[in-house]
């Protein structure tokens, strides 16, 4: 069950990454060029995430997962949906459009997501790591 | 017994009448779908404006529901320490205790931890006030999720109205007070910890 529970909110988390991530214009997360074909995926994640959890098996059982392993479950699957979503963006974006090399100024800790609307999250690392180099020369 | 102890019989007596409405009823109970679908949208509200000062604002809505979230948490555990009533289910009184034990049966399942207050109304009512104080459209879904859930436990016989209004406001109340009295006292942590967020590119 508890395996069960990450996935549907990894997969769901995900799907929402997708969905939020338009009107923000955090570029950098975006797996696909069309908005709409985006926002679709993103809709079928989500939905397709809770249609597997409660077709999989019965869910109102006594609970097998207690709710602070809920929380540390969630908190865990949202991270690691975050990273796959930021690695897959960043490889696809990498190979169709040629982006990741901008160098993006400013201070990290005050752009934070800002920097995805210009370049992916590995593309954003390289900057910063290139710009401390500058720094240090 | 709990006051309005009448109104679990005359809810619990709609079950089994209509399947379809007992079957969504179970979804809506469940232990899992309203708190992910309430994470799901503080997640989205985390990250889904594009201006930086207002994303900040809701981030900082978040922070403060989730901070809320943790002491109803803690204040539904200590006041669990004390055997208000029983369950439903559990209670002398055989015509509830029977209704409550089918509609529990058929709905969701027989719980067996304190029924005063309601965990379940406390954190999602903590969550929908301290996102809703950030951002009303926002709150308002949550506010909708947080009452179906409620709503749906009171159905399923496993919970006295009077355990859920306890349980809400307790969430209100303490997500009023860390919003408006605590969190603005606690600065500059929290403004520093989205600048440590912000360097790791999640915020």
């Amino acid at each position: 069950m508890a395996l069960d529970y990450f996935v549907l909110v990894f997969l769901a988390a995900v799907g929402v990454y997708q969905i939020a991530s338009i009107p923000a214009g955090l570029e950098g997360l975006w797996f696909f060029k069309h908005q709409k074909v985006q926002y679709l995926f993103g809709v079928l994640a989500v939905i397709g995430a809770f249609v597997w959890f409660y077709t999989d098996e019965e869910r109102n059982i006594q609970p097998t997962v207690e709710g602070a392993q809920q929380l540390v479950l969630f908190l865990g699957a949202i991270i690691g949906a975050y990273v796959a979503t930021a690695l897959l963006a960043s490889i696809i974006q990498a190979k169709l459009r040629s982006r990741g090399s901008k160098l993006v100024k400013g201070k990290q800790h005050d752009l934070g997501m800002e920097t995805l609307k210009t370049t992916t999250l590995f593309g954003g690392i390289l900057s910063s790591l290139r710009k401390t180099r500058e720094d240090e020369d | 017994m709990p006051p309005l102890s009448g109104w679990t019989l005359w809810i619990t007596g709609f079950v089994g009448k209509a399947p379809a409405l007992d079957q969504a009823m179970g979804f809506l109970a469940n232990d899992f779908f309203v708190p992910v679908a309430i994470g799901l949208v503080m997640l989205g509200l985390w990250l889904g404006h594009p201006d930086p000062f207002r994303r900040e604002q809701f981030q900082r809505a978040i922070i403060n529901a989730s901070a809320a979230i943790g002491i109803a948490t803690l204040v539904v555990r200590i006041l669990n320490l004390y055997d208000f009533w029983p369950r439903p289910f559990l209670v002398a009184d055989t015509v509830i205790r029977e209704s409550a034990t089918y509609a529990a049966q058929v709905v969701f399942y027989l719980p067996h931890d304190p029924t005063f207050p309601s965990n379940a109304a406390a954190i999602s009512f903590a969550a929908a006030t301290g996102i809703w104080l950030g951002n009303r459209k926002a709150g308002t879904v949550l506010y909708i999720l947080a009452f179906l859930w409620v709503f749906a436990r009171f159905y399923a016989g496993i919970h006295f109205a009077i355990d859920l209004a306890g349980g809400a406001m307790i969430g209100v109340v303490t997500s009023v007070m860390i919003s408006k009295v605590f969190m603005p006292r606690t600065e500059p942590i929290p403004t520093l910890a989205l600048k440590v967020a912000r360097f790791l590119y999640i915020a």
